[in-house]
């Protein structure tokens, strides 16, 4: 399998800020500069460069091309991953497979966006002429329907739920690169009195769009062995899934590309949900975290809250999940805020957690939920499984 | 009984149409509701789309006028909106199930907050735009 074959060397992230006063190509500097310090890389050794989506970039349709010239990194496979915030760890996968393909041999993925800074979308879409007119918000809105049929089938747990926010609260705290403006501890209570925003999505159930970096370097794990990298991470499982059931008219919005995409994931990697070590999931909002772990398999639909009962979520307990804070503790990167999660789960693996190190880094799940279609749940979900030294 | 914003005398934009969605709005005018029905599968389908969702063949689809009866899928209660709807939360926002079988977002009138919840019947409720044509919303089918 030629995924298995490739070797994350590095990982960076800048600090997350609720509005960038630097420039996009500058914290991609900052990127760069980290990973060419950290893995003892050249330059010119990299030839590849992938890009997540990034709503400062959407105003360029030569972005990689532009950011590769920016850096000045004279490369052979360049491309920006468009599936929103599932960009991240999709643009990981499509490392390995141009590192596999042999197109190149070292790629910097690189995840920066500006979003509250500098938004340049433009949106070519269906929302101006079939939501906008409705007063739709977006993504709040679609989680407030989306809540509250999962409240209708299953029952909605507002302390399971607030729960894992508090949990990722935690992770945030012990995080000196989350957003400061995040870096303030909740209880259960705070989450559940919290503002409405898209009832009975509360603003504690959100996250906050801010600005950032982060990025990885993956070479072939032959080049990684010849430079003497023994503490290396490896994708050994991987599965994407866009459009969930495109070809029906009515859809069950609890029901999500999850469910497809991490059976494949699971099935390449040879592990069950069981196994995993630490969870990353995408976290645009709470519920999303809970209708993923139904979706995997850590429990079965409907059983999420119970589930969530059970277990302990932060960086000591039985599953850690988003041990940094997740992107709704750490704060969102705009586009680019998946890498928040994966690249927080490849710092576990290094062991570079500091003092939110999980004991067992025997592996890592990641997760990403990208783009929101008319009255469905999103567009675009991926999930990555990591180990360290495969 | 909560009194909810019908969002009635909110100013929008008429929507840009599509080629592929032009009659949609244009029955509008006459508050008339049709949907794309692939008339090989027997299937509507909602948004208007350039192709059968079902087949990818677009040659079977034709435009079938609906009642737009149905039943709310799930809703949401919105606080905070960006202009021209800011200031005037909380308003709903639903998914409706029509009886065709699609699912549509949209608008409520003439629905209390105590009366709004899943499984409610409603009807279509056309609020009208500065360009002649109407934006399909809901209200409670009451009998």
């Amino acid at each position: 399998m030629g995924m298995k074959d490739t070797a994350i060397v590095g990982f960076a992230e800048t600090k997350i800020v609720e509005k960038s006063d630097r420039d996009i190509w500058e914290l991609g500097a900052d990127i760069l500069e980290s990973l060419l310090d950290s893995t003892g890389f050249e330059k010119q050794e990299i030839d590849g460069l992938i890009l997540s989506s990034s709503m400062t970039g959407s105003g360029n349709c030569f972005w990689s091309q532009t950011t590769a010239d920016q850096l000045a990194l004279e490369v052979d496979f360049c491309q920006t991953v468009d599936i929103g915030g599932c960009s991240p760890t999709a643009a990981l996968a499509r490392a390995a497979i141009a590192i596999d393909a042999g197109l190149c041999t070292t790629v910097l993925c690189l995840y920066a966006d500006t979003q509250a800074a500098e938004n340049n979308q433009r949106p070519r879409s269906f929302q101006a002429e079939w939501t906008v007119p409705q007063g739709v918000l977006g993504p709040p809105t679609s989680f407030g329907f989306i809540s509250s049929r999962y409240d209708h089938q299953f029952g909605l747990d507002l302390r399971a739920l607030g729960k894992l926010a508090v949990a990722q609260r935690d992770g945030a705290l012990l995080n000196d690169l989350a957003c400061e403006k995040l870096r303030k501890p909740i209880t259960v209570d705070d989450y559940i009195n919290s503002r409405m925003i898209a009832d009975p999505v509360r603003l504690l159930d959100s996250v906050m769009v801010c600005d950032g970096a982060s990025g990885l370097l993956v070479t072939s794990k032959k080049n990684a062995a010849r430079k003497g990298l023994d503490k290396i991470v490896v994708p050994i499982g991987y599965g994407e899934r866009t459009t969930y059931r495109a070809s029906e008219s009515i859809v069950d919005v609890t029901d999500t590309g999850h469910r497809v995409a991490g059976e494949r994931a699971f099935k390449q990697a040879g592990l069950k949900p069981s196994d995993i070590a630490s969870f990353h999931p995408y976290d645009d909002f709470i519920i999303a975290i809970l209708l993923q772990m139904e979706m995997l398999g850590f429990c079965k639909q409907g059983e999420g809250a119970a589930f969530i009962r059970e277990h302990e979520f932060n960086h000591l307990g039985d599953l850690p999940l988003n041990t940094g804070g997740g992107q709704i503790s750490a704060g969102q990167v705009g586009l680019a805020g998946g890498g928040t999660n994966l690249v927080e789960a490849v710092r576990q693996l290094f062991g570079a957690g500091g003092k939110r190190q999980v004991k067992n880094t025997k592996n890592a799940l990641v997760t990403g939920i990208g783009g929101i279609p008319y009255a469905r749940n999103w567009s675009s979900s991926v999930v990555m499984i990591l180990t360290p030294n495969a | 009984m909560t009194a909810i914003n019908d969002t009635l005398h909110i100013t929008r934009e008429p929507p840009k149409w599509r080629t592929h969605s032009k009659p949609f709005w244009d029955a509008t005018r006459e508050k008339k509701l049709i949907l794309q029905y692939d008339k090989e599968v027997g299937k509507y389908q909602f948004f208007p789309r350039p192709t059968s969702i079902f087949t990818g063949k677009r040659r079977n689809l034709e435009w079938r006028e609906v009642s737009g009866k149905g039943e709310v899928y799930s809703f949401t209660v919105v606080h905070r909106a960006r202009p021209p709807f800011q200031g005037h939360e909380p308003f709903f926002i639903a998914v409706v199930r029509l009886k065709e079988d699609v699912q549509v977002m949209g608008n409520m009138v003439n629905c209390s907050l105590e009366q709004m919840k899943v499984g409610l019947p409603v009807k279509p409720y056309w609020a009208p735009l500065s360009n002649g044509t109407h934006l399909l919303m809901f209200e409670p089918d009451v009998g």
